[in-house]
């Protein structure tokens, strides 16, 4: 069957820095699929160029006469190259990123935050969405009016999720969404994970550390220095001896 | 009693110079250095409609006013999508494109007192003893009717909600499928209109000349400079002051020092805290 994701020899430089090195890997409808790797390892460059995020960086850097930034390889949703696609192009088709460290628009209010999310959906399906949202996250419904600068670390996390949702995701990538939370907040946060798979939308999702996350991924693979190094089912990373010591912390 | 009037009444000229050139600012980083000249290209160009087409005065002022936006999102698309993001260029970029207007307003022969736009309508009324004509009241409403507007647009409408994610965002809004570029030219837009509104109803007070041009865009960057460049309440509070400032100014030092003041006030702001008196609340405060 046609793979919902495919990513083929995927080359990306940063001038002459190879942030990503012949980097290939694939996500089926309705899996939950894990990108592992340290710091630097190459996951944000990634999740960047599914989302297309990196066409913008680059066109901005050739305006401001920075760096060069090349993508080379093969890039297919659903049968379609999209490598050359806007960022909002894709969000259309349905990939939209939950970026690294909760980015969230810090001067609005959680309600407002998602209304701007769905910017490309009609009002009707973007109601149905911040529904969504607050199933998923009921701690978020009791702050609707709370501005979102003001939140704690989590919330903002789960808020950062919540405008990646209203933009109606068939493929969530989610950039580190554990990254800086308590072990009980990630512990509800792999939780809601699971419920977004329930919903009929297919995860991708990178983490630091495989810890919390390893239980609910379907599969997952393995990233140092841009080069993809390990690829397998979750049983096959839990056996991995190398895994196993640098991302299980075993 | 006069003082607070007329210092009212100028503040709201100055807000109304500056919000404009805020909006776009706030939204998308752009500063318009051509706000000044699309300010006075509206007023020859509504008097160009009224005057040598024979449209009534309304419609000379709306289709003026949508012209005016329109340019504002071709200035966007034709000359500054090259340089969008180098702030320097944009800067030159767009007061280039001001100095050709008003070149080319002066070169069309559009200098001298035959020009200037009636009023809405003659007369005016006693505010606790202060005479005060009715296009100064109308100036007023305009100000406290556009905040009202603009509230509601930037709040409730796609496009508003779009514009305060860009401003707060621009990758977050990226990633959820707002354009950047689409957006900057609307925002851009968006504030030319606004500078056609204010000068027309600010321009029939008095005679046009292209120079006024340049004291728009003076007033507009020394509100924004003393407002933080991209807050509202910052804008408004700027506008009090120097609005306030020039009219106190006006009567005890005499009306020809006027001017001086936001030069004063731009270079003592700078100075003292480059950020604008209310930047330090950028992160907490609403913007737009
Ligand atoms: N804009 C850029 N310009 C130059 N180099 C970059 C740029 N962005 C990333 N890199 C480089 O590309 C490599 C991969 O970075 P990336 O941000 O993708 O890693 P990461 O796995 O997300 O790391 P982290 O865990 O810190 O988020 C790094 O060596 C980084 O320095
Ligand atoms: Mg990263």
């Amino acid at each position: 069957m046609e793979k919902m994701l495919e990513v083929k020899n995927l080359m990306v430089f940063f001038e002459n820095a190879l942030a990503l090195n012949d980097f290939s890997m694939a996500v089926e409808r309705g899996e939950i699929v894990g990108v592992l790797g340290s710091n630097s390892a190459g996951k944000t460059t990634l999740m960047n160029t599914i989302s297309g995020l990196i066409l913008d960086m680059k066109k901005k850097e050739e305006r401001r006469g920075g760096e060069r930034i090349s993508v080379l390889g093969e890039l297919k949703f659903e049968g379609e190259d999209i490598l050359n696609k806007k960022p909002s192009e894709r969000v259309k088709k349905g990939i939209v990123l939950s970026r690294e460290r909760h980015p969230i628009f810090r001067d609005s209010d959680v309600v407002e935050n998602l209304k701007i999310a769905g910017y490309l959906h009609k009002r009707h399906e973007v109601k149905e969405r911040i529904d969504l949202t607050f199933k998923l996250f009921p701690h978020l419904q009791g702050m609707k009016k709370r501005k979102a600068g003001l939140m704690s670390g989590g919330e903002q996390q789960m808020l950062a999720i919540g405008i990646a949702l209203v933009a109606k995701p068939r493929l969530l990538l989610m950039d580190e969404p554990l990254l800086g939370l308590s072990p009980m907040l990630q512990a509800d946060l792999v939780r809601a994970i699971k419920n977004i798979r329930l919903a009929g939308i297919t995860v991708l999702v990178t983490e630091q550390f495989a810890r919390t996350l390893l239980p609910i991924i379907d599969r997952g693979y393995v990233i140092e220095n841009g080069m993809l190094v390990f690829e397998g089912s979750r049983q096959e990373l839990f056996d991995n001896p190398e895994v196993k010591s640098a991302y299980l912390g075993i | 009693m006069s003082l607070l009037i007329y210092g009212t009444i100028t503040s709201i000229i100055l807000a109304l110079y500056a919000a404009g050139f805020s909006l776009a600012y706030g939204i998308s980083g752009l500063a318009n250095f051509a706000h000044g000249a699309l300010y006075i290209l509206t007023g020859y160009s509504v008097w160009t409609f009224l005057n040598q087409i024979g449209l009534p005065y309304f419609l000379s002022a709306l289709l003026s006013v949508i012209i005016i936006g329109f340019l504002g999102f071709a200035l966007y698309w034709g000359l500054l999508l090259r340089v969008r993001g180098v702030p320097l260029a944009e800067l030159i970029v767009t007061f280039a494109a001001g100095i050709a207007i008003l070149e080319l307003l002066m070169w069309k022969g559009f200098y001298g007192i035959q020009y200037s736009l009636p009023l809405f309508v003659r007369g005016g009324v006693k505010l606790g003893g202060v005479a005060v004509d009715y296009q100064r009241l109308f100036v007023i409403g305009t100000g406290i009717v556009l905040v009202v507007l603009l509230y509601l647009f930037v709040h409730h409408t796609k496009i508003g909600l779009a514009f305060r994610g860009m401003a707060q965002n621009e990758r977050t809004a990226l990633s959820v499928g707002i354009e950047s570029d689409w957006i900057g030219s609307l925002s851009l837009a968006a504030g030319s209109a606004l500078a056609a509104v204010a000068a027309v109803v600010v321009l029939p007070l008095g005679v046009m000349e292209s120079a006024i041009g340049y004291e728009v865009l003076i007033y507009a960057l020394a509100v924004a400079i003393i407002g933080g460049l991209e807050s509202t309440p910052g804008m408004i509070l700027g506008s009090f002051i120097i609005g306030f400032g020039q009219v106190a100014t006006a009567k005890y030092l005499g009306p020809k020092w006027m001017i001086i003041v936001p030069l004063v006030a731009i270079i003592l702001v700078l100075a003292v805290r480059p950020s604008g008196l209310f930047g330090q609340f950028k992160e907490l405060e609403e913007r737009i």
